[in-house]
C-alpha cells in the first residue's frame, strides 16, 4: 500500500486478499474483507478507521494472534501460515513485535526481566548488555530492576516497546499504545516509535483512532467495513481527523441500508 | 428484587463455582450424620453398657474432627470464590448494595447451597451409619443385637453442623470480601510485600509448640504405657502440620531456593518464569501448600502410629483392654480417610482455582511468544515445587507423632515398619498436586490469547 511496489525485496508486511468472518449461519460478521496491503520495510504505518470498521481484526490477522478465515499473509518474505499455537508462536517470536494498549507487562518480572523475556523463550541467551542498551533508549536506565506495578503508565509502554525492538523484529505491531495513556506520555511513546522507525529502521504498523497519534506515521490506511478506504501520506492530525469525518459520512448510510 | 432473589440467580447462573463448597459441605455432611447416627443407636432400648460406650466415643471424637474440617474446608472454597468474584462484588458496591447487603447475598448463596448439599447426604448418611454399625458388629466391638437407628440425633447434629459450618465460613470469607476494595483486590493479586501478619506467625508458634507438647509427652509420660499413647500422640502431627502450614510463606523460600538451579536448568524458560513466579507469590503459594502439608503430614502421622502399634508386643501398662484397641484401630483408619479425603478437595479446590486466575496472565504469556508446552511447562514446575515443599513439611509434622510413639512402644526412634505407606503418600500428594494445576492450566490456555487478556 501507499504507493510501493509489491514486488521489491525491502518488503515487511504482505497482506493477500485477506478475509476474516466471524460466527457462521443465517448472520455471519465479515470483519475483514478482501483487504490486500504491502507494506515496506523501515516505514511507520497507522491503521484508521471508526468502530467496527476491522482495524484490530486486521492487526491480529496481520500479526498471526488470529487466523484469516481467507487469504495470505506474508512477513518479511516468509508465509504465516496456519498451524497450531505453538507452530505460530515460534514463527511470531522470530519476526514479529507486538505493543498493547493494556502493556501486557508480567507482574512478577522485573522491568529487565520483562524485556529480555523473548529472548528466553525463543531459547536464546538473554542478552542483558543488549537488553539494558534498549532501556537506555527509551528512558529507562535507571528503572531496570523495577516491577511493573511500580511504574507509570507510559513508562510500562515504554518498556514494552523495549521488549518489542529486543527481538530485532521484521515488523512492530501497535495496537492503541496511546490509548490508556495521558497525551504527554503518548507522545513521547510516538516519538520513541518514530524513532525506532527513522534511527533505526525497524518497520511499525500501528492501529489508532486518534488523529494525532496518527500524523507521527509516514502513512495511513484506513478501514471502513472491513475493506480499504483509501491512504495517505505524510499525514497531518487535521488531515487525518478531516478524513475520519469523510469515513463516517460514507458509511453511515451505507451501514443503515446493509443492515 | 431482595438480596435473596439475587443470590439465587447467582447461584442459578454459576453452578460450577459453588461445585467445591458443595462437594466439602455434602461430605461434610455424610460423614457427620452416618457418625452422629451412632448416638441414635446408642439411645435405643436394650444397648449394652460397652455397646453403648463405643458407639458414642465413635461418634463424639469423629464428629468433632469433622466439625472442625468441613469448617475448614468451607471457609477455604467459600474464600476463594469470593475472590473470583471481586469484579462482581466491586460492580454490586458501585451500583449502591452496602457491604452488609454483599455480605448477606454471599452468606446468602451458601446457605442455600448448604441446605441442599445436606438434603441430598441424608439417604447416603442413612446408609453410611448402617455399614458403620455392621462394620463395629462384625469386628466384635458392638453387640450383634444393637438395631440401627437413624434419628432425631443424626438429623440434628447433621444438619445442624453443616449449616452453622457453612454460614460460619460463608461469614468469614464474605467479612474479608467486603473489606477489601476492587482495586485492592486487583492489585493484591498481582503484587504482595511477603510479610506474613503477626496473628498468623503467633497462631503457627502456638500450633507447633502444641504439636510438640504432644510428641514430648507421648515418649515421656506414656512411654511403656502401650497404645494410650495414641491420645497425644495422633494429635502432635495434627497441631504440629497445622503450624507449619501457617508458616508456608517462609517455608516456601528455600525450597525455592533449592530447587532454582535444578529447574532452571532442566525447565528453559518455563522453569526461569516458574522460579521467578514463586519467589514473587510466596503469600499465594503458601494457600495452595497448606492442604498438601495437612494431608501428608496427618496421613503420614496417623497411619505410622497404626503401623508401629499393630508391630508393637501389648504393653503392661495400658489401661486400654486389647479388644478396644480394635475399635481405636477402625477410629484412626475413619479419622484419616475423613481428613485426606478433605485435604485432597482442598488441594484440587484451591489449585485449580488459583490457576483459573491466572488466565489472563497466561495469555500475557502467550502473547509475548510462550508456546502453550512452555505455559504448561512452567505450570508443571510451579507443581513441582509445591508438591516438594509440602510433602518435605509434611513429612516434617509427621515426625513429631511417629519418632515419639516408636520411642514409646519400641524403645527405638525409627519405626520398624514399611516405607510402602510413606511412598504411597507422597505419590498421592504430587499427583494431585500436579494434576490439579495442569489441568486447570490446559483448560485455562484453551482461550485464545487475545481474548484471554481482554478485562
Amino acid at each position: 500500500m501507499a504507493g510501493q511496489d509489491i514486488t521489491r525485496a525491502g518488503e515487511a508486511l504482505r497482506l493477500v486478499q485477506v478475509s476474516k468472518t466471524y460466527g457462521s449461519g443465517d448472520h455471519p460478521v465479515r470483519a475483514l474483507d478482501d483487504v490486500s496491503v504491502s507494506l515496506a520495510a523501515g516505514t511507520f504505518t497507522a491503521i484508521m478507521g471508526p468502530s467496527g470498521s476491522g482495524k484490530s481484526t486486521f492487526l491480529q490477522c496481520a500479526a498471526g494472534l488470529d487466523q484469516p478465515t481467507e487469504g495470505r499473509v506474508f512477513i518479511d518474505g516468509a508465509e504465516l501460515t496456519g498451524g497450531s499455537e505453538t507452530k505460530v508462536t515460534k514463527f511470531r517470536r522470530q519476526r514479529i513485535g507486538f505493543i498493547f494498549q493494556q502493556f501486557n507487562l508480567l507482574p512478577t518480572l522485573t522491568v529487565l526481566q520483562n524485556v529480555t523475556l523473548p529472548l528466553r523463550l525463543a531459547g536464546k541467551k538473554a542478552d542483558r548488555k543488549r537488553a539494558i542498551e534498549i532501556l537506555g533508549r527509551v528512558g529507562l536506565r535507571e528503572r531496570i530492576d523495577h516491577r511493573p506495578a511500580e511504574l507509570s503508565g507510559g513508562q510500562q509502554q515504554r518498556v514494552a516497546i523495549a521488549r518489542a525492538l529486543v527481538t530485532n523484529p521484521s515488523v512492530i505491531f501497535a495496537d492503541e499504545p496511546t490509548g490508556a495513556l495521558d497525551s504527554r506520555s503518548a507522545r513521547n511513546v510516538l516519538a520513541l516509535l518514530a524513532e525506532a522507525v527513522h534511527e533505526f529502521g525497524q518497520t511499525v504498523v500501528m492501529v489508532t483512532h486518534d488523529p494525532v497519534a496518527a500524523s507521527y506515521a509516514d502513512s495511513v490506511i484506513f478501514l471502513a467495513d472491513g475493506r480499504l478506504a483509501g491512504s495517505l501520506d505524510r499525514p497531518t492530525a487535521e488531515a487525518v481527523a478531516e478524513r475520519m469525518t469523510h469515513l463516517g459520512d460514507q458509511v453511515a448510510p451505507y451501514a443503515a441500508v446493509g443492515e | 428484587m431482595t438480596v435473596f432473589d439475587l443470590a439465587l440467580r447467582s447461584l442459578r447462573h454459576r453452578t460450577g463455582g459453588f461445585v467445591a463448597s458443595f462437594l466439602s459441605m455434602f461430605l461434610g455432611a455424610i460423614v457427620i450424620m452416618s457418625f452422629a447416627a451412632m448416638f441414635d443407636t446408642a439411645g435405643g432400648a436394650g444397648v449394652d453398657a460397652v455397646s453403648e460406650e463405643t458407639l458414642i466415643t465413635m461418634a463424639s471424637v469423629v464428629g468433632g474432627w469433622g466439625l472442625v474440617i468441613v469448617l475448614f474446608a468451607v471457609i477455604s472454597t467459600m474464600t476463594l470464590s469470593v475472590r473470583q468474584r471481586a469484579g462482581e462484588m466491586a460492580l454490586l458496591k458501585s451500583v449502591g448494595a452496602t457491604p452488609f447487603q454483599v455480605g448477606r447475598m454471599i452468606v446468602g448463596e451458601t446457605l442455600v447451597v448448604a441446605v441442599a448439599a445436606s438434603l441430598l447426604a441424608l439417604p447416603l448418611a442413612a446408609g453410611g451409619g448402617w455399614f458403620l454399625l455392621e462394620m463395629l458388629q462384625e469386628t466384635g466391638q458392638v453387640a450383634d443385637g444393637v438395631g440401627y437407628a437413624f434419628g432425631s440425633a443424626a438429623l440434628s447434629i447433621g444438619i445442624g453442623v453443616t449449616l452453622l459450618a457453612s454460614v460460619g465460613g460463608a461469614a468469614v470469607a464474605a467479612r474479608r470480601a467486603v473489606r477489601m476494595r476492587a482495586t485492592e483486590a486487583m492489585t493484591a493479586a498481582s503484587i504482595e510485600t511477603g510479610r506474613m501478619s503477626r496473628k498468623r506467625v503467633i497462631a503457627a508458634i502456638v500450633f507447633l509448640a502444641a504439636g510438640l507438647n504432644c510428641g514430648i509427652l507421648t515418649a515421656t509420660l506414656f512411654d511403656g504405657k502401650g497404645i494410650d499413647a495414641m491420645q497425644t500422640a495422633g494429635q502432635a502431627s495434627i497441631w504440629f502440620s497445622i503450624g507449619l502450614a501457617l508458616l508456608g510463606p517462609v517455608l516456601v523460600r528455600p525450597v525455592t531456593a533449592a530447587l532454582a538451579g535444578p529447574l532452571r536448568l532442566v525447565g528453559g524458560a518455563g522453569g526461569y518464569l516458574a522460579v521467578e513466579n514463586v519467589r514473587r507469590r510466596t503469600q499465594q503459594m503458601a494457600g495452595a501448600l497448606m492442604p498438601i502439608i495437612l494431608f501428608t503430614g496427618i496421613a503420614t502421622g496417623t497411619l505410622y502410629m497404626q503401623s508401629i502399634e499393630n508391630g508393637a508386643p501389648p504393653a503392661a501398662g495400658s489401661s486400654i483392654p486389647p479388644d478396644e484397641a480394635q475399635a481405636i484401630e477402625t477410629l484412626n483408619f475413619v479419622v484419616v480417610g475423613m481428613l485426606s479425603v478433605f485435604a485432597a478437595i482442598m488441594v484440587i479446590n484451591t489449585l485449580v482455582a488459583a490457576t483459573t486466575y491466572r488466565r489472563r496472565e497466561f495469555g500475557q504469556q502467550r502473547l509475548v511468544g510462550s508456546t502453550p508446552p512452555q505455559v504448561l511447562g512452567m505450570v508443571g514446575m510451579e507443581g513441582v515445587v509445591l508438591a516438594a515443599a509440602g510433602v518435605l513439611f509434611g513429612s516434617i509434622g509427621s515426625i513429631v507423632t511417629v519418632f515419639p510413639y516408636s520411642l514409646a512402644r519400641t524403645g527405638e526412634l525409627l519405626p520398624d515398619t514399611t516405607l510402602a505407606i510413606y511412598l504411597g503418600i507422597v505419590s498421592v500428594a504430587a499427583t494431585l498436586t500436579l494434576a490439579s494445576c495442569l489441568g486447570a492450566a490446559r483448560k485455562a490456555i484453551r482461550v485464545p490469547a487475545v481474548q484471554a487478556v481482554a478485562v
